[in-house]
């Protein structure tokens, strides 16, 4: 009976001198501070006033800033949409929107387009395309779809012919008179590249293959 | 503590500016928006002399827009009272159009996706459509086939209609007032 009751008091005495050294051990380890995830308390309503200022201001710049930065940060522009399945400097017909899919939003589906997109680094482009059964346009944008120029058929005729150049392309023109008669139209770009968008109107949805096929003999060419 | 208010401020200011930022390039096409009824058009988006919030939003969206010396364009997705243009109801587009060489009248939803449909009409042309004695169109949006210019709504809850004036005559150089008077878009009955 002794024997038994001594190990109990070995065994309680073991235990509360683990407990104190485990409690010594805690008491040396660093305390984790936990960061107080409350509500921010404003000390006094001045101080409110100003941070809500503080937050429009800067919401003002993030706004602002973003606006701006969008047209460089955009990456699925109408140029990048474009370049992923056409060549540049040639004239390539799109096929015409459905209901499952558009080459690009918003487009008129009345219409029959065709986009060559330049790349004047080389040489000027030219572009000539032949009116057909009605309504045709040329439109000329920058690398970020910007219209700097458009021209329909009814003020060029018969047939459209441009000449796309760079400002510097331009003033290396030989100044002569027979080249720069009125009948060969040049057009400084503002940028190096871009998209030429040629669009022709479907007056009924019967004529859709006649305007296609007149459509398909449009070229976009470097000039030499 | 008090950097805790600080980076609840910037966080906050960061959210409302890049709120409002994707609001405007969603919603709208720059600040000179010309208005008449329900239809909204912005005849200098996508020119040279767009503002920012016009190239935010071409960019964004990746569209071509048109130039202005090629035609001009007009988007509504409410009818004149202000209620969404939803495809579950009739809607009639009444009205004579301005002067144009010619227009082209578009039906999407409201993502700017055509509408299937059996008899494959997404529009009407100035060609295609059936005008009235006095030379107004009457287009009727409707789920149901209807006679004269129907155009199918697939019962899509809501709807965007697209006005397009190809080699128009008239000019927004003088600001917004003289938009020209452009059709009236009224719901009839909802089923």
């Amino acid at each position: 009976m002794t024997a038994l009751g001594e190990l109990r008091e070995e065994a309680s005495g073991i235990l509360s001198r683990l407990g104190r050294m485990a409690g010594r051990m805690a008491g040396r380890l660093p305390q984790p501070r936990l960061p107080r995830l409350s509500r921010p308390r404003f000390g006094s309503p001045g101080q409110l006033v100003l941070f809500v200022a503080f937050a429009v201001v800067l919401g003002a710049i993030a706004h602002i800033v973003s606006i701006l930065a969008m047209p460089a940060l955009a990456e699925r522009n109408a140029y990048a949409r474009l370049s992923e399945m056409m060549e540049s400097n040639v004239l390539t017909m799109l096929a015409d929107p459905t209901p499952q899919q558009q080459v690009l939003p918003t487009m008129d589906p009345a219409f029959i387009a065709a986009i060559c997109l330049y790349d004047l680094s080389q040489a000027p482009l030219k572009v000539r395309v032949p009116a057909t059964a009605d309504y045709t346009s040329v439109s000329f944008y920058t690398s970020e779809a910007l219209a700097f120029y458009a021209l329909s058929d009814q003020a060029a005729g018969r047939v459209i012919e441009l000449e796309l150049m760079t400002a510097s392309q331009k003033a290396a023109l030989p100044e002569d008179e027979e080249i720069t008669a009125a009948d060969r139209l040049v057009i400084e770009s503002p940028t190096r590249e871009g998209i030429v968008a040629v669009r022709a109107f479907v007056r009924e949805r019967g004529m859709r293959d006649l305007v296609r096929r007149q459509l398909e003999a449009a070229t976009c060419a470097p000039s030499n | 503590m008090r950097l805790l208010p600080l980076a609840f401020t910037l966080l906050i200011a960061t959210i409302l500016g890049l709120g409002v930022t994707w609001f405007s390039v969603t919603h709208s096409r720059g600040l000179d928006v010309v208005r008449s009824g329900a239809w909204e058009g912005w005849p200098r988006a996508g020119t040279a002399k767009a503002d920012p919030y016009a190239r935010a939003a071409v960019a964004r969206s990746g569209e071509l827009p048109l130039e202005l010396a090629d035609g001009l364009i007009f988007l509504a997705t409410t009818d004149d009272a202000g209620n969404p243009l939803d495809g579950r109801c009739e809607t009639r587009i009444v009205g004579i159009l301005p002067q144009a060489r010619l227009w082209t009248l578009t039906l999407t939803d409201q993502d700017g996706n055509l509408i299937p449909n059996d008899a494959g009409r997404s529009g009407f042309t100035s060609a295609e459509a059936v005008y009235r004695q006095d030379g107004a169109i009457d287009v009727r949006l409707s789920p149901r086939a209807r006679a004269g210019n129907w155009l199918p709504t697939g019962a899509r809850p809501r709807l965007k209609v697209a006005l397009r004036l190809y080699d128009a005559p008239f000019s927004f150089t003088s600001g917004a007032a003289d938009a020209a008077v452009l059709p009236r878009i009224t719901r009839e009955a909802c089923l």
